[in-house]
């Protein structure tokens, strides 16, 4: 066939996929976004072919964990000088660069591939709704969240709390205002001095 | 030699041999001798004592004897699909020239060659080949991207706290 050569072409083309990580697990996010990454989803995949996408992430600013895992999820580093060992928690790291947590969680689901600095040179990674036009204009499909953005309670009109139906009364001393108030909860105790809070 | 002088090609086979019944590929063996040079000792030997064994077990092969004068012995085998090999039986035993007959018998008439690879196929597919815009839904070329509803996990059924509004509103 004459357009064998422009067949190819297409098929080895790179393409890119846009990621909202807004209210996502960014552990259950860079499982799917390792697999584009890869060139997993495929059917021409290969381990020795480079037929991986490039996979544009924004809104990491507000990815979400699970229970206490921003407090208690630690990232670690050492300096390879003595007592160059520090930790710090995830809400600390996610202060310090929004994009972090879900850079280093991609980065460890690649672990143990030869070629894992290229691919994660194809993870762009913004955290706020902005992405620059020259990346934009490339993307050409967009990537499914791993999981259902909740409705906050900010969310709702207080009629809307009001009239919600109540199964059951609470009792007298429960604390239910606890949320508008401000967290006195003591800074985490494992996190290095250098990364606690001031 | 050198190993580019061995031709090198794709695995063949004489195809659906066997599917009705096995046709046997080797049609002719000629035995080639001199009948006074002792280099034919062995060849010799075998045309009288190992020969008609062979042509009772296989009459569909035509056997012919090819008396050379002064000329070393060989056999000639020729296929069904044409082609013709020859080897040479200087030097090999009446046990080692029923063993190269044999090999011969059996053998397809494809020639011996290096394998390039170990798959290979002749029909390529008639789909066409995979590329990322086979199968995509073609609304995504006008689709302006970040789209919400493609974002968005596809939700069936409903949750508890649905189930408890519809109760609710139906009282």
């Amino acid at each position: 066939m004459a357009h064998n050569r422009v067949m190819q072409w297409a098929v080895l083309a790179r393409t890119w996929w846009i990621y909202d990580a807004n209210q996502q697990c960014p552990f259950r996010s860079a499982y799917r976004l390792t697999t584009y990454l890869q060139g997993l989803h495929k059917p021409v995949y290969h381990r020795h072919g480079d037929v991986g996408d490039h996979v544009v992430v924004f809104n990491t600013r507000h990815i979400a964990m699970r229970g206490e895992f921003w407090r208690t999820y630690k990232h670690f580093h050492h300096t390879r000088f003595a007592g160059g060992f520090s930790r710090a928690s995830a809400y600390r790291v996610h202060e310090e660069d929004p994009t972090r947590i879900l850079e280093r969680a991609c980065h460890n689901r690649l672990s143990g591939l030869d070629n894992k600095r290229t691919l994660m040179k194809r993870l762009h990674l913004f955290p706020d709704e902005e992405i620059p036009e020259e990346i934009l204009e490339n993307v050409t499909g967009q990537i499914q969240q791993v999981q259902a953005i909740p409705k906050k309670l900010e969310d709702y009109s207080q009629r809307e709390i009001d009239s919600f139906p109540r199964l059951f009364k609470m009792p007298e001393d429960y604390d239910i205002e606890s949320y508008k108030r401000e967290n006195r909860l003591e800074p985490d105790q494992h996190t290095s001095k250098a990364w606690r809070l001031k | 030699m050198s190993n580019n002088a061995i031709p090198r090609d794709f695995l063949k086979n004489v195809l659906q041999n066997g599917m009705g019944r096995y046709v046997c590929q080797l049609q002719r063996i000629t035995f080639r001798f001199c009948k006074s040079h002792p280099g034919s000792r062995h060849m010799r030997d075998f045309i009288e004592n190992h020969m008609l064994d062979f042509t009772q077990k296989n009459p569909g092969v035509v056997v012919y004897l090819q008396p050379r004068r002064h000329r070393p012995p060989s056999i000639v085998a020729e296929f069904l699909n044409g082609r013709r090999e020859m080897m040479e039986m200087i030097d090999k035993e009446p046990e080692e020239i029923c063993k190269w007959t044999e090999h011969m018998r059996g053998r397809s008439g494809v020639q011996i060659v290096n394998m390039i690879r170990n798959n290979h196929t002749e029909t390529p597919s008639t789909q066409g080949i995979w590329h990322p815009f086979m199968f995509r839904d073609s609304e995504t070329a006008l689709t302006k991207f970040p789209n919400p509803q493609l974002s968005a996990v596809k939700q069936t059924g409903k949750t508890a706290t649905d189930y408890l509004l519809e109760e609710v509103e139906k009282k």
